[in-house]
């Protein structure tokens, strides 16, 4: 299989740029596997069934025609016997003679006599229906002859015995039409031919079932891994009872272990760290809130050296509960704590507690009745997280709208900033991922949590959120949060 | 003399620094490094008011905390590494008033520790009088409730919750005016913390706690007291 190398975009995932390049190893349009096993047994048994149709055709064709013959032959030795024995005759009884004679069906017996020729049936095409080859040899050349002709494509067979009757010139001709023949090998072509077709048909579903037989492992792996690369790592193979498959189960299984416990080691390691950071962060805490008391006795350099301080130690305790956040995530063990929330009121205390309650919030009128099932706690983080990621590449939130829908309410948070250009706006929610903007805006600001957070709260209360152009066309983000609403509320 | 704290904490540093911090904010603190130094000291000298970390060698920190409460109404402080575990459920269940989680700073405790020890809230047409909701009685003033009778104990807190219900009998609190009256908290506080007081208070109170007459859930809304 050859790799083509795919032109990825810049700016697009590791993850994504790793898949690009094994999607690029299957060539296009190729025809799959089952599809080929299909057609190789169909094909396989199409031209099986064809020879042994075309062998069963001709051998049978040939032994019908030859027993035809001999028969034919035999008939008309006997019956040229019965006519030599009553010749020479008057023509005008030549007729009951003829018919008084034993002759196999589709047979026209004619008798010669003295040149003229007397027949059964009357030949519509004259003497002439005797082909002159024929006449020649028996009544010149006085030899017994045999011949195999079509007449207006109807197959016939002529036998022409000479008698020996003193002082007359006789001889004994029958003409056999053998269509009925032909129509019985016709039917044999048919039948052989209809056999040929459901042996073919027959091969290709057997093909298809052996080889989805076949691959049902394979399927099962597929669907394994794809529930692997979904986050249920615990998933597992079946054991494949079979010699040449066994170790495939067993591999993988191993493989999705291995993938497992490395998973969970790094998610219990970063959880660990962030454990063991709480420690030194809570006597530092502590230790920093005693000089903030003293503040005042400080010199002013030592008043900034503390002011400092004290806030590297809040961003370093946010980091810290982001990543264990985070690291519950991972693990899958956050657990929301939900209750019933009037949205244009929690969205005012939210904004409120956030640090940034100058920022205006636009509700909708229809809004006053409005409840969301929600995680008070954690939807206030998204909130703050929204403004925060304003105030720090957005140059401020300049408001904060809410808007009822059909069964949803938009939560939007917008600002005057650059904006977000279109092939980020997705890697904007990634861990880590300051975008573009964070060359511009001094890597110190933010930790880089706060939008892959925000991402995690909101699908985790069965939301979406987006970044998007403001609405009115201006320079800017509108960072989007939709969330479903209590029907019944 | 002023209010005596005593600090159950492990970590000698975090000790130093919480005690150095909190006397900043007028406190008197004594401290202990173990569940059982610290049960031996309160027995010998009870504290006005007990910090724990859970996370103690030893006996662990619900464990002291539930060794106190037999005893006494004290209020008690939790400290839990995470909000999100059974922790802060299992360490309210245990006895504790309110939590904190690590690191926090030490003026958010201050204000905790304040609001705890805010006297009950006494309904003011009931001064000197003795409120009563069926077999339930509530002696305000002398911080007594009796069930059929017999007295109860309560701790601090689970009276002054009694008595904010008390405070408009029928009425229907929310959990949120109950977090603010109760433990001085906003918007964003924790209803857990209301939940399993409301529980420790039906197991004290009603006799049939699973079903309960007095302290009544009103769905979606919030707690009532009746008769």
């Amino acid at each position: 299989m050859t790799v083509t190398d795919l032109a990825v975009p810049d700016g697009v995932s590791p993850a994504a740029r790793a898949r690009g390049v094994l999607l690029g190893g299957r060539p296009a349009r190729r025809l799959g596997i089952r599809a080929r096993i299909t057609l190789s047994f169909g094909l396989g048994a199409l031209l099986l069934s064809t020879i042994l149709a075309a062998t069963t055709y001709t051998l049978t064709r040939s032994n019908l025609v030859d027993a035809r013959e001999r028969n034919v032959v035999r008939q008309t030795y006997l019956n040229a016997r019965q006519v030599l024995q009553t010749l020479p005759r008057e023509p005008e009884t030549m007729r009951d003679l003829l018919a008084s004679l034993q002759t196999p069906t589709g047979s026209n017996p004619i008798v010669f006599q003295d040149g003229t020729a007397f027949p059964l049936q009357p030949i519509q095409f004259g003497e002439d229906a005797l082909l002159p080859e024929l006449r020649r040899v028996v009544l010149t050349d006085g030899l017994p002859a045999l011949m195999r002709y079509d007449l207006d494509g109807v197959p016939q067979l002529a036998v022409g015995i000479p008698l020996a009757v003193p002082d007359v010139d006789a001889a004994y001709f029958e003409i056999v039409d053998l269509s009925e023949t032909e129509a019985t090998l016709r039917a044999l072509g048919l039948s052989l031919l209809g056999a040929a077709a459901l042996t073919t048909i027959a091969g290709a579903a057997l093909g298809w079932w052996a080889s989805r037989r076949a691959l049902r492992p394979l399927a099962d792996v597929s669907e394994a891994a794809e529930a692997i690369a979904g986050g249920r790592l615990d998933t597992r193979l079946a054991a494949i009872d079979d010699p040449d498959l066994g170790t495939l189960a067993t591999s993988f299984n191993d493989m999705a272990q291995a993938l497992q416990e490395r998973i969970e080691r790094d998610a219990r390691f970063a959880s660990d760290v962030s454990h063991e950071l709480r420690s030194p962060l809570m006597t530092m805490a502590a230790a920093v809130s005693v000089l903030d008391g003293q503040r005042e006795g400080l010199e002013e350099r030592g008043q900034q050296a503390l002011d400092l301080v004290t806030a590297e130690i809040d961003r370093f305790r946010q980091l810290v509960e982001d990543l264990l956040e985070m690291s519950r995530y991972d693990a899958g063990a956050v657990r929301l704590q939900p209750e019933d929330i009037r949205l244009a009121e929690f969205v005012l205390q939210a904004v409120g507690a956030s640090g940034y309650r100058d920022v205006p919030i636009e509700l909708d009128a229809d809004l006053a009745g409005v409840v969301v099932v929600a995680d008070k706690r954690r939807l206030a983080r998204v909130v703050a997280n929204l403004l925060d990621n304003a105030a720090k590449y957005g140059e401020g939130a300049t408001a904060v709208s809410i808007r009822n829908a059909e069964g949803v309410v938009q939560l939007a948070v917008e600002d005057l900033g650059p904006g977000v250009p279109e092939d980020e706006r997705q890697l904007i929610f990634d861990r880590f991922n300051r975008g573009g903007l964070s060359g511009r805006r001094g890597s110190s600001e933010g930790v880089g949590l706060g939008l892959a957070l925000v991402a995690e709260h909101v699908r985790l209360h069965g939301g979406t959120v987006w970044v998007e152009d403001r609405i009115d066309g201006r320079d800017g983000a509108r960072f989007v949060v939709e969330l479903p609403t209590d029907d019944a509320g | 003399m002023g209010t005596r704290i005593l600090a159950v904490e492990d970590d000698e540093r975090i000790r130093t620094a919480v005690k150095l911090a909190l006397e900043e904010e007028g406190w008197i603190i004594e401290e202990a490094e173990t569940g059982e130094l610290a049960l031996e000291h309160f027995h010998r000298n009870p504290a006005d008011v007990v910090l724990i970390d859970i996370m103690l060698p030893g006996i662990d920190g619900f464990e002291v905390c539930r060794s106190i409460r037999r005893t006494s109404d004290v209020p008690i402080v939790m400290v839990t590494a995470r909000v999100d575990t059974h922790d802060v459920v299992a360490g309210l269940e245990a006895g504790a008033d309110d939590y904190l989680t690590k690191p926090f700073a030490p003026k958010e405790l201050s204000a905790r520790i304040r609001a705890l020890l805010r006297r009950a809230r006494t309904p003011d047409h009931a001064a000197g009088s003795t409120l009563r909701f069926g077999d339930l009685e509530l002696v305000p003033d002398q911080g007594m409730v009796r069930v059929s009778g017999r007295e109860v104990h309560l701790t601090k807190t689970e009276f002054r919750l009694l008595c904010e219900l008390a405070s408009s009998p029928g009425r229907v609190f929310s959990r949120e005016v109950l977090l603010e009256r109760v433990w001085g908290y906003g918007y964003f506080g924790d209803g857990r913390l209301v939940d399993v007081h409301v529980r420790r208070l039906r197991t004290k109170v009603e006799s049939d706690p699973a079903n309960p007459r007095h302290v009544a859930t009103v769905r979606g809304l919030g707690y009532k007291l009746q008769g």
